[in-house]
């Protein structure tokens, strides 16, 4: 269902989510020295009531790592790690999982997959993007993903998330990944792709 | 009935056994208004300071300056006295610390903002849990108008303890 947008435009929103999650999916590939599988991704344009429930249990314990996109395109970029899916991948890097170094490797985690989506949509586009360094948190996963939308809420009454799961092949272990753009933003996007 | 107050939203209730929560708060804040004399309970879920001449066109109860004014007096018209209420605030977190990217402390001017307009209308704020680092989960019992707040991994703790019901 959605608010504001076709169906075409969301159609198109889900095709650049789809070819910078392939590009993140790679970095990550690279990084841990795993295959790595991406799912189909979706584009979701919610209302902010229906948005935070979307992503899971508000109450679930996650850790999320964001980097801001600044220049032509203001947003977010979050990644969601289960506590589990945390731990395996600090077990792949070497890193002991819960020592003072696992919120600095899963921060680097985010910052290369993160910056490379990022990248990849701004060839895409031909649009100035930057991203911000990254900032990580472990708590409860409504209060991390309703913390990114309220940075956007201003605007709009509507988040568009475009989420996709990248998948650790042989480890049973995954990381969630989501675009939530400014409504400016989007509208930037859909003009760049000329179905504004 | 347990009521989940969303993002934007806000609940009324007067039924005894009714429970109003909003889960996972982060820079959010969620406002409970009781008047314990009436069983009366209230709770928004605030997500923004002040509309700023721009209200949004679904949900205005995401800034705090709509949202204040339409739970006290939805309260009153359901029976509640502006005398006898009482507040209680928890979230306004910042969930990346300074960290965060674009660090608008949009948390403690959440705060500020729904203090302010609480204080305003000469209504107590009898407890807080806010500000820090860590989401909360606020959940009001209708019927004695307690309040309980949760961070992650944690217990329920009281913030406003509930009525006495008389036998």
């Amino acid at each position: 269902v959605s608010l504001h947008y076709t169906d075409l435009q969301l159609d198109a929103l889900r095709e650049l989510a789809n070819i910078g999650s392939g590009k993140a999916s790679t970095a990550l590939s690279v990084l841990l020295g795993r295959a790595v599988d991406i799912s189909v991704p979706s584009a979701r344009a919610l209302s902010f009531a229906d948005a935070v429930d979307a992503t899971g249990d508000p109450e679930a314990e996650v850790t999320g790592i964001v980097l801001g996109t600044v220049g032509e395109l203001e947003g977010t970029v979050l990644l969601l790690v289960s506590p589990a899916d945390a731990e395996a991948i600090c077990a792949i890097l070497g890193v002991e999982p819960g020592s003072g170094y696992a919120p600095s490797a899963l921060a680097e985690v985010g910052n290369i997959v993160g910056s490379s989506y990022i990248n990849a949509l701004a060839e895409m586009t031909g649009m100035a993007i930057e991203p911000t360094p990254p900032a990580t948190a472990t708590d409860m996963l409504g209060a991390i993903v309703e913390s990114v939308l309220c940075a956007h809420a201003d605007a709009s009454d509507v988040a568009l998330m475009l989420d996709s799961q990248l998948r650790v092949e042989g480890e049973d272990c995954s990381i969630a990944f989501m675009l939530v753009p400014t409504r400016d933003g989007v509208d930037d996007l859909l003009g760049r792709l000329g179905l504004a | 009935m347990r009521t989940t107050v969303h993002m934007g939203e806000l609940a009324i209730s007067t039924t005894p056994g009714d429970e109003l929560v909003a889960l996972g708060l982060g820079s959010c804040i969620g406002l409970a208004v009781v008047d314990r004399r009436a069983g009366a309970a209230g709770l928004a879920h605030i997500v923004l300071p002040e509309a700023a001449g721009r209200p949004g066109p679904g949900t205005p109860h995401k800034f705090a300056d709509h949202a204040v004014p339409a739970l006290i007096d939805g309260l009153v018209e359901q029976g509640a006295s502006r005398v006898f209420m009482q507040a209680v605030l928890v979230g306004g977190a910042s969930m990346f610390g300074d960290g965060a990217p674009g660090a608008l402390d949009v948390g403690g001017r959440n705060a500020a903002a729904v203090r302010s307009l609480v204080a305003e209308r000469r209504i107590p704020v009898v407890a807080e849990a806010v500000g820090g680092s860590r989401g909360r989960t606020i959940t009001v019992d209708v019927a004695g108008g307690g309040v309980t707040v949760r961070e992650a991994g944690g217990a329920e703790q009281a913030l406003l303890a509930p009525m006495e019901v008389a036998a």
